[in-house]
C-alpha cells in the first residue's frame, strides 16, 4: 500500500506537496493539543515570580517548591492514597462483575438478555446527578458517607455497564469452539470461563481495567457529594484550589497537583495505548 | 412396570436438578452485575422519583408527605431552570458538531503515511486522560485575562485582550474550547480507525474515473462514514449531557449563570441550597429527556446504518 502511495506521488508530483502539508498540519494539531499539558507541567516548575510575568516566560530556573509545599500537606497525600484505593477498588469490582455479565450477554442464552442489553445501553445515559441526590440521602441515613466503599460502589454504577459492553465485544470476537471443547472435556461453564476465556482476553481485560480505573480516578461529582474529609479524593482538592478566588489564583499549587494527578494516568495510558485505541474503536462501533 | 415408573421418576427428578443447576449457572454470570446495578442504579432512580413527588423535611432529612406535581410546577416556573436548560442546549449544539468535525478532520491529517504516524496518534491519548477538573483549572490559567498565555498569543496577532471569564459569550466559548480540547482526541482516535478501515478499491476506481478530491469526499468518503459518525455522535452525546467538572472548575457557572449547565445547577440547588425536592424533580426531568433523546439517537443510528 505504501509502495502504491509513493508511486502515485511520483507520478504527478503535486500529491507530494499535499502529503507534506497534510503531515505538517497533523503534527501542528498534535502540538496544539499537547500544549496545555506542557504548559501545566512548565508552570508547576516555576517560581511564583516567574508565573506572573508578561510576556509569559519559557526560560526560568526550575523549582520544586510547589510540589514540596503541597506534598507536605497531609490532606494531599491522604487524598492521593484515597484516590488510589477508590480507583483500584472500583476498577476491580467492575471488571469482575462486568466481564462476567459481558460473557453472559455474549455467549449464554438467557431469556430477556436482549432487554437487559437495551437497559444497559440506556443506563449509560443516566445523568449522575439523578443518582447523586438519592445516594447522598441514603448514605447519610445508613451512616456510610465519607467512606471508600461508598465511593467505590457509586463508581460501579457507570463502570459496570461500560465494562460489560466492552467485554461483550471482546468475547463475541472469540471463536465459540474454545469453550465448547473445554466443556466437552469436562470443564464447567465457569471453569471454561476462568481457564480458557479470561487468559485469551487478557489484553482486553487489562486495557478495560486501566481505562475504568482512569474514569474512577478523575471522577468529581460523586466524590464531592459522598465524601468530605476522610475519604476525599484528588479531583475534589483540585476543584477547591481552582475555585479558591479568595486567596487569589494559586497557579503553582493548581499545576503541581494537576501534574501529580495526570502523570501516572498518562504513563498507564501510553503503556496500553495499542489496546486502548482498539477498545475505544470497538466500544464506539459496537456500542 | 413399577421398575419403569421408578426409573422415569428418578430420571425426571435428576432432570429437574440439572435444569435448575443449569439455570443457576447461566444466571450466576449475570448475578453480580445485576445485583449491584439493581441496588445502586435502579433503587436510587426510584428514590429520586419518590422525593420529586414529596415534601422534603430537612429536620428528619427524608421525604415526608406526598405533594403530587407541586415540585415540578415550582421547577417549571423557575426562570433559572429555563436559563440553565438554554445554556446546556447552546453548549451541546456548539460542542458536539465542532468536536466531531474537528475530530474527523484531524484524523484525516494524522492518517497521512509517514514514519511518525503511530507516535502522533499515541500522543493524542494524552488530553483524553487529563481529568476534566484539571483541564478546567489549567485552562482557567491559560485563558486568564491578565496573565494567561492565550491572550498574550492573541495579542501578537492583534486580537484582544479578551475578557474570557467576564463576558457571557466568551465564557461559553471558553467552556466549549475546554470541552473540545478534552474530547476531540477521543473522536480523533475513533475516526483514525474508521478512516483506515475504508475500502481502498472504491477510491482507486474513482481515481481511474478521474473523480476530483471534492467529489470523492462528498460522494464516497462521507456516505461510507455516516454510520461511524452517527455512533461517535451518540457516544459523545452520552458524555456531554453529563458535563459538570469543566464548568465547575473553569467558571463555576458564571458570569451570571452564562455557563451554568443543568448538572451544575441541580448540584447547587441540592447541595448548596438544600432544595432536595426541587432538585429531584429537575433530575427526573433531565433523566426522562436524556432517555428519550438517547433512545431516538440510537434508533436513528440504526436507521442510518441500514440506509447506507
Amino acid at each position: 500500500m505504501s509502495a502504491l502511495a509513493t508511486a502515485a506521488a511520483g507520478r504527478s508530483g503535486r500529491p507530494k506537496t499535499g502529503h507534506r502539508v497534510r503531515v505538517a498540519a497533523g503534527v501542528f494539531a498534535c502540538v496544539v493539543f499537547l500544549f496545555p499539558v506542557f504548559w501545566m507541567v512548565l508552570t508547576s516548575l516555576k517560581d511564583q515570580r516567574d508565573i506572573f510575568t508578561t510576556p509569559p516566560t519559557l526560560f526560568f530556573t526550575p523549582t520544586l517548591e510547589h510540589y514540596i509545599g503541597y506534598m507536605q500537606r497531609a490532606d494531599i497525600t491522604r487524598r492521593l492514597i484515597n484516590t488510589v484505593i477508590v480507583a483500584a477498588g472500583a476498577g476491580i469490582v467492575s471488571i469482575v462483575a462486568g466481564s462476567m455479565a459481558g460473557y453472559a450477554l455474549a455467549r449464554i442464552k438467557l431469556r430477556g438478555a436482549g432487554t437487559i442489553g437495551v437497559l444497559i445501553l440506556l443506563s449509560r445515559g443516566v445523568p449522575p446527578i439523578a443518582l447523586a441526590v438519592p445516594m447522598f440521602l441514603v448514605a447519610r441515613k445508613l451512616g456510610v458517607t465519607d467512606q471508600h466503599i461508598t465511593l467505590i460502589l457509586a463508581y460501579c454504577t457507570f463502570l459496570i455497564p461500560y465494562v460489560m459492553w466492552l467485554m461483550r465485544g471482546f468475547f463475541l470476537a472469540l471463536p465459540k469452539e474454545l469453550e465448547e471443547s473445554a466443556m466437552i472435556d469436562g470443564c464447567s461453564r465457569f471453569g471454561a470461563f476462568v481457564k480458557i476465556i479470561l487468559p485469551i482476553s487478557l489484553p482486553g481485560l487489562l486495557s478495560t481495567l486501566i481505562f475504568s480505573m482512569i474514569l474512577a480516578w478523575e471522577e468529581l461529582l460523586f466524590a464531592l457529594v459522598l465524601t468530605n474529609r476522610y475519604a476525599s479524593t484528588i479531583p475534589v482538592a483540585i476543584a477547591g484550589i481552582a475555585g479558591d478566588t479568595v486567596n487569589g489564583a494559586n497557579w503553582g499549587a493548581l499545576t503541581a497537583v494537576g501534574t501529580i494527578t495526570v502523570v501516572p494516568v498518562v504513563i498507564f495510558a501510553l503503556l496500553v495505548q495499542k489496546w486502548l485505541i482498539q477498545g475505544l474503536a470497538d466500544g464506539a462501533t459496537k456500542g | 412396570m413399577t421398575m419403569a415408573a421408578e426409573r422415569s421418576a428418578r430420571h425426571s427428578r435428576s432432570r429437574t436438578w440439572t435444569r435448575l443447576g443449569d439455570f443457576a449457572s447461566r444466571w450466576s454470570f449475570m448475578a453480580p452485575a445485576a445485583i449491584i446495578l439493581g441496588a445502586l442504579l435502579a433503587y436510587p432512580i426510584f428514590y429520586t422519583i419518590e422525593i420529586s413527588f414529596s415534601r422534603f423535611d430537612l429536620m428528619t432529612f427524608s421525604a415526608v408527605e406526598w405533594v403530587g406535581w407541586e415540585n415540578y410546577a415550582h421547577v417549571l416556573d423557575d426562570y433559572r431552570f429555563w436559563a440553565s436548560m438554554k445554556v446546556t442546549l447552546i453548549y451541546l449544539a456548539l460542542a458536539l458538531p465542532i468536536q466531531i468535525a474537528l475530530g474527523f478532520g484531524i484524523a484525516f491529517l494524522i492518517n497521512a503515511e509517514w514514519r511518525g504516524r503511530a507516535v502522533v496518534r499515541a500522543l493524542f491519548i494524552i488530553p483524553m486522560v487529563v481529568a476534566p477538573v484539571v483541564a478546567g483549572g489549567v485552562f482557567r490559567m491559560i485563558l486568564d485575562p491578565l496573565w494567561g498565555i492565550m491572550n498574550y498569543l492573541l495579542g501578537l496577532v492583534g486580537i484582544g485582550p479578551l475578557d474570557w471569564f467576564g463576558d457571557p459569550n466568551l465564557a461559553m466559548a471558553a467552556i466549549v474550547i475546554i470541552d473540545t480540547w478534552r474530547w476531540t482526541p477521543f473522536v480523533v482516535l475513533i475516526a483514525t480507525a474508521a478512516l483506515l478501515a475504508l475500502p481502498k478499491d472504491v477510491f482507486e476506481a474513482a481515481d481511474i474515473d478521474g473523480a476530483n478530491w471534492w467529489s470523492k469526499l462528498w460522494s464516497i468518503t462521507l456516505p461510507l462514514l455516516v454510520p461511524i459518525i452517527a455512533a461517535t455522535f451518540v457516544v459523545r452525546w452520552l458524555g456531554a449531557v453529563k458535563m459538570f467538572d469543566i464548568a465547575l472548575a473553569a467558571t463555576y457557572g458564571g458570569p451570571g449563570g452564562a455557563t451554568n449547565v443543568i448538572n451544575l445547577f441541580i448540584y447547587e440547588e441540592a447541595f448548596r441550597s438544600l432544595r432536595f425536592a426541587e432538585s429531584a424533580a429537575m433530575a427526573v426531568i433531565i433523566l426522562v429527556l436524556t432517555m428519550i433523546l438517547t433512545g431516538l439517537f440510537l434508533v436513528g443510528t440504526r436507521r442510518l446504518e441500514d440506509h447506507y
